[in-house]
């Protein structure tokens, strides 16, 4: 899945998706569960709390 | 470097910022130590409106290309960010002015700050300066993350 794809299903911009990637930005519940649904994953599979 | 659109029209506003303003007060503090009276109060008004004027349709133009791109919740974080810390720079210069009036009044000195001429250029430089820091801090989070 392509980060543009990812970000129109999340809600969010390509950079944000970009940003999260990189470790640059700490998303929020929301947006991590909405993540984790995408994927269909469990949260602590998608994010780690360093 | 890449940049993407928002920090593209962030260093945009943040230039229009400088350029306008910067062009103004240079202008208006060249003045200001060689002859700390109004060159003339309508001539002030007007350059003023004028300068603000440009300014106003600058960033318009510029906040309306903004909008057309989506704005979430990293962009909100960011800008809240920034407003905190040029809310804070603003609010220390105003005190800073708020001292030197008292002290002028207490010991009778008459500094160049505190003549009417001199207090509204520094006002409105710290205004610029604050608006510097918002778009620069902004510029710095886009970058390095939050």
């Amino acid at each position: 899945m392509s980060q543009q794809a990812l970000a129109d299903k999340v809600g969010v911009t390509r950079q944000t998706i970009f940003a999260i990637e990189k470790d640059k930005y700490s998303p929020s519940l929301e947006v991590a569960f909405k993540i984790s649904n995408e994927f269909g994953v469990p949260l602590e599979t998608v994010f780690n709390y360093k | 470097m890449d940049f993407s659109y928002r920090e593209k029209s962030l260093i945009a506003s943040l230039g229009v910022t400088l350029l306008i303003f910067g062009w103004y007060l240079y202008g208006a503090f060249s003045n200001l130590s060689l002859n700390p009276e109004p060159p003339g109060f309508v001539e002030i008004i007007i350059l003023i409106i004028w300068v603000a004027v440009l300014e106003s349709i600058i960033q318009g133009f510029l906040a309306s290309m903004k909008k057309s791109q989506v704005e979430d919740e990293r962009d909100k974080f960011i800008e809240k960010i920034s407003y905190r810390y040029s809310y804070g720079f603003l609010s220390a210069c105003i005190w800073f002015l708020m001292v030197q009036i008292l002290l002028d009044t207490w010991f009778d000195n008459h500094l160049m700050l505190t003549t009417p001429y001199g207090m509204f250029h520094f006002l409105l430089l710290f205004f610029v300066l604050s608006e510097v820091i918002r778009f620069g801090t902004q510029l710095y989070y886009y970058r390095n993350g939050v």
